[in-house]
């Protein structure tokens, strides 16, 4: 956070005199302001000369303070922004789409949890090709695992579209593959750099056009995790908390779903249960449980957290060829 | 005499409760927080593993904040003031609060609620319910959402100011309500703080940042004398109740005190905020989900949850299950 110092040409309450009152607390910075009790430090400039001046400037920080969080809104104004940005976008699965009443929520992050091929990266696939064409946005998919394939992308895109006029329709499919933009991140750094980098473009763009982003897929997140948990330390666990509230500012602020994926562990009595942890349990929206049965295309998919709806609620769907 | 007048006292013990319970009434919440009375100035502790109900809990409690005592002839029983939300899970959903909100609307009464579900289920589209007063209690719900700690220090720091301002339309805060105390503890426990110029500055860490949150919700419980309810996730896992629960099967002769299994000094969570919070608290609620099912009707299949009370320490459970219009007692 910004020393005082640098704030003095903005505010020039915040002079001199004031940065000395300051370090003679041991308060250099925003941050330390927001550590210290203000009223005692109110009290403490009491007793100087200039009180006065001291107490404004106090004020002034205390101003510069408000400004640091997030803005206050009623319900009536949540429930607005709500209706306005946060719609659903489907995810081309039926299954999926009657159990979650819709599909995938705007500003919500939701977790695909399922033993290796139950086809968490075939229904990642499919939501990007189904956003992507349906709902004239763009997505963007971060793959960990080398698993992101443009050809089961394109059979999706064509899956649904007649076998009419060749050259639209391979105008169409430049186009909806165009919004789709796929980065490989193989460490958790390298994601915290891309996020950051596209919460800047985000920030810095104008309103409207249709290359929105709409969608945000990390497959999968457990595979950049998981390296780095584990240990005496805590740094592993901070990473994973800090990226869970990054890609939730992302999803609220900027207005996009996001979808991760993670892996199963064994747990206690051989039953297996999501990775990652307990830290993480709170920070997805809504978590999914998915399971294929073997041989069969035939997938399970059942909710194990969701802010509304009854855990253990399930519904089968099936992804064609 | 003067020694006379220091034993014949100032009032009798009748007229003393007659002042005091004029004044400040106990708080009555719906289950399963209604077994101890709660009052202003009290900080009540929701500690559960996730999933386990917590914010569904003080969704209720915003909710019987918001509403009035009595509008048009109905009565809903609630506290007419403010709540104000802090969400430091940034996971609240705000349609299920509207729907909550209605179906308490249109039915008046919580027990009315409960009856009619049990015979159909309740169409979103058809609920009827005052729209004024729909809006009015929406207004009265405030809200904000923290990304790190220093976002809720400097929510927490500011909170006096904008208080008073509601103050000054005359309206009064009832209720500070947290979503997950614990949410930035990783965070905060690995920043370290490389001390610059002076030995004495406060680094950032678990510690100070917890005791600087006691301090201003301290403060602000002073000044505005409200009910402060927090929940806390569990980051350690119930490993104690595994344990527990192996002991349990290899020695099945011997008898434990049936409070899940566990004896009562052992907490079934590991304890992971600092002393100065700890100690803050006064009172302290455990919820948990059970393996039974409650079959409601055909299609839905609802999760038990216990509800156990650690400050006050009561040696029973309450069992609740989570319908759609919101938290119910299982007998």
């Amino acid at each position: 956070m910004a020393p005082l110092k640098s704030l003095e040409q903005e505010y020039p309450i915040l002079d001199s005199n004031f940065q000395s009152f300051c370090a003679s607390h041991d308060i250099f910075s925003v941050e330390d302001l927001l550590l210290h009790d203000l009223y005692v430090l109110a009290a403490f400039a009491e007793q100087e000369s200039s009180s006065e001046r001291l107490k404004q400037g106090i004020a002034q920080v205390l101003s510069i303070i408000d400004g640091q969080h997030q803005p206050w809104l009623n319900g009536i104004e949540l429930l607005e922004d709500a209706q306005r940005n946060k719609h659903v976008l489907s995810t081309g699965c039926e299954g999926i789409d009657l159990l979650l009443h819709g599909g995938l929520r705007v500003g919500q992050l939701t977790e695909l949890v399922g033993p290796s091929s139950s086809g968490k990266t075939q229904v990642c696939l499919l939501a990007a090709s189904n956003v992507a064409k349906k709902h004239i946005g763009s997505v963007v998919y971060l793959d960990t695992g080398n698993s992101f394939s443009p050809q089961r992308v394109t059979q999706f895109i064509c899956q649904h579209s007649d076998p009419a006029i060749d050259q639209a329709k391979h105008r169409t499919l430049q186009k909806v593959m165009n919004n789709i933009s796929c980065k490989s991140v193989f460490d958790i750094f390298t994601m915290f750099d891309v996020l950051h980098q596209l919460e800047f473009n985000l920030r810095s763009q104008m309103q409207g056009g249709d290359c929105k982003v709409q969608l945000l897929i990390v497959d999968s997140v457990s595979s950049m995790v998981t390296p780095i948990l584990g240990g005496s330390g805590s740094q592993g666990h901070a990473l994973m908390i800090s990226a869970g509230y990054l890609l939730k500012k992302l999803a609220h602020e900027h207005n996009i779903a996001v979808l991760v994926t993670n892996h199963t562990v064994g747990g206690d009595g051989g039953i297996s249960k999501p990775a990652l942890g307990e830290s993480w349990k709170s920070i997805p929206h809504v978590r999914l449980l998915l399971s294929c049965d073997h041989g069969g295309s035939i997938c399970n998919v059942s909710i194990l957290k969701h802010p509304s709806m009854a855990v253990g609620k399930a519904a089968r769907f099936m992804i064609h060829n | 005499m003067e020694a006379k007048g220091w034993i014949s006292g100032d009032e009798s013990a009748k007229e003393m409760l007659g002042r005091v319970l004029s004044r400040a009434r106990p708080f009555l919440l719906l289950p399963p927080l209604h077994r101890v009375p709660l009052r202003p100035r009290n900080v009540l502790e929701i500690v559960g593993p996730s999933p386990s109900a917590k914010t569904h809990l003080l969704i209720q409690a915003a909710l019987t904040c918001v509403l009035p005592v009595d509008w048009n002839g109905v009565h809903y029983g609630g506290f007419d003031g403010f709540a104000i939300f802090i969400d430091l899970d940034c996971r609240f959903d705000i349609f299920r609060f509207s729907h909550l909100l209605k179906l308490r609307l249109a039915s008046g009464s919580v027990s009315e609620i409960d009856r009619e579900q049990n015979n159909n289920t309740i169409k979103r589209s058809s609920i009827a319910y005052d729209e004024e007063l729909y809006t009015l209690c929406m207004r009265r719900f405030s809200y904000v959402r923290c990304y790190d700690s220093f976002e809720f220090l400097a929510t927490l720091k500011t909170l006096h100011y904008r208080i008073q301002k509601e103050k000054a339309y005359g309206n009064c805060v009832h209720m500070l309500l947290i979503d997950s105390i614990g949410a930035f503890h990783w965070i905060d426990r690995a920043s370290t703080c490389l001390p610059l110029r002076g030995s004495n500055r406060k680094s950032h860490s678990v510690q100070t940042v917890l005791e600087t949150v006691v301090q201003e919700i301290r403060k602000l419980l002073l000044l505005h004398p409200m009910l402060a309810i927090a929940t806390k996730a569990t980051l350690f896992g119930n490993r104690a109740m595994n344990e527990a629960k192996c002991r349990n099967l290899r020695k099945p002769d011997t008898s434990y005190s049936q409070i899940g299994g566990i004896t009562a000094l052992q907490l079934p969570y590991r304890e992971y905020m600092p002393s100065a919070w700890q100690t803050f608290v006064t009172h302290r609620i455990l919820l948990r989900p059970s393996d039974d099912h409650l079959a409601v009707s055909d299609d839905q299949n609802h999760s038990v949850y216990f509800s156990e009370w650690l400050l006050p320490s009561l040696s029973f459970l309450d069992k609740f299950i989570v319908k759609e219009a919101g938290v119910f007692l299982v007998a």
